[in-house]
């Protein structure tokens, strides 16, 4: 009876010890698993943020008339980039969805700065458009009327001297 | 001698120019001279404002023409279309086009309460286009599906679209007995970003191609 006890004892021992170890490798990769998906969620959307910034750093270069056409681009690319992690990441697929996601941010590492340093020439550039194409043309144009009314006055004075001699 | 001052007074001869006539000429050449020089500065002012601002959205067929679209659909063939978007809106805008599939009925985007379609989306591709740009993307795509002849439809696995393999397991078409086959619809709705509210709206515009899946 005893023996008999005994037995049963150590095989519900046995069977608890075994759902113990169970239950934490199960919870243990249920944990794993939300973690890498929680943080494939926080790298998509941090590049998701990225493309936004660098989206408004291409309108504001856009703006001043910058060729933004490298720009678009590497945008572009970043974009499909950002596409492809959110579709691995709806699919389960969330090391691919990180992988896909770092390499769109890392297409935009330096984005700004090429946004910005484009935009500031674009400025310059139009700055001394403006300068030259219509303050300039204004300027030449009032000179040219002003130059012609002396030379209309002079070339008058002048023969009305000679009409007046001639009388 | 009364002459000859009258002539003096109204104008002297240059060549076989009078005076007034000379006058004249001066000042047609000096204006001409004026707008010559000031013409930079009027191309850049005397230019009629842009009033319509938007966006086109449009799909070719294969041979970059608006015919030719694929209709009938084998599993697991390859089919091409060109998808292309022109921005003038006057900024350079940042899209998304929403990728989505129905069946006949399911609901299509609404263009009389310019509304999208409130079906999920299988995927979605992005698109910076510059102001006065356009953007055109090649799509090749293909469906694998299977024919249930019990409940006589066709059931879908999959669709690949330019190597990207999008889930369609819930995907089902009945069979239509109006136009004898199973229809499904490919649609693209365009999105757009706006600043004001940071985030993505439905640009009211969409194209889509309707297939007849065949079963043998």
């Amino acid at each position: 009876m005893r023996d008999c006890l005994f037995v049963v004892f150590a095989v519900l021992s046995v069977f608890s010890l075994l759902g113990l170890v169970s239950g934490i490798f199960v919870e243990g990769g249920w944990n794993a698993l939300a973690s890498i998906e929680l943080e494939a969620g926080a790298v998509i959307a941090e590049a998701e943020e990225k493309i936004v910034i660098c989206y408004r750093a291409v309108s504001d270069a856009d703006r001043v008339g910058a060729n933004i056409t490298g720009l678009l681009v590497v945008l572009n690319e970043a974009g499909d980039l950002l596409s492809r992690a959110k579709l691995a990441y709806k699919l389960g697929d969330f090391d691919y969805a990180v992988s896909l996601a770092l390499q769109s941010q890392e297409r935009l590492s330096s984005f700004v700065d090429e946004a910005d340093v484009l935009r500031g020439a674009a400025m310059q550039a139009r700055y001394w458009d403006f300068m030259v194409n219509v303050v300039g043309s204004i300027m030449g144009a009032v000179a040219v009327v002003c130059g012609g009314f002396v030379a209309w006055i002079v070339l008058k004075r002048r023969h009305s001297q000679a009409g007046s001699v001639g009388l | 001698m009364d002459r000859l001052k009258e002539k003096a007074l109204s104008g002297w001869k240059c060549g076989v120019m009078s005076y007034r006539e000379y006058n004249v000429f001066f000042m047609i050449v000096t204006g001409i001279l004026a707008l010559f020089v000031a013409s930079p500065a009027l191309s850049r002012l005397l230019v009629l404002p842009r009033t319509e601002f938007f966006t086109e959205f449009w799909i070719l067929g294969s041979d970059h023409r608006a015919e030719d679209y694929p209709f009938n659909i084998s599993r697991n063939r390859d089919y091409g279309v060109f998808l292309g978007i022109g921005n003038r809106l006057g900024y350079c805008a940042y899209y998304v086009v929403e990728v989505k599939f129905r069946n006949q009925t399911q609901p299509a985007p609404n263009s009389f309460n310019r509304t999208s379609s409130g079906l999920p989306s299988l995927f979605s591709i992005t698109a910076f286009v510059a102001d006065e740009g356009t953007w055109e993307l090649p799509l090749t795509f293909s469906f694998d599906y299977r024919y249930n002849e019990t409940l006589a439809q066709v059931g879908f696995y999959s669709m690949t679209l330019n190597d990207a393999d999008l889930d369609m397991h819930n995907y089902t078409i009945a069979w239509d007995s109006d136009n004898s086959g199973f229809l499904g619809n490919l649609f693209f709705e365009l999105w757009i970003y706006d600043a004001a509210t940071s985030g993505f709206r439905y640009h009211e515009r969409s194209v889509g191609l309707w297939f007849n899946m065949t079963t043998s």
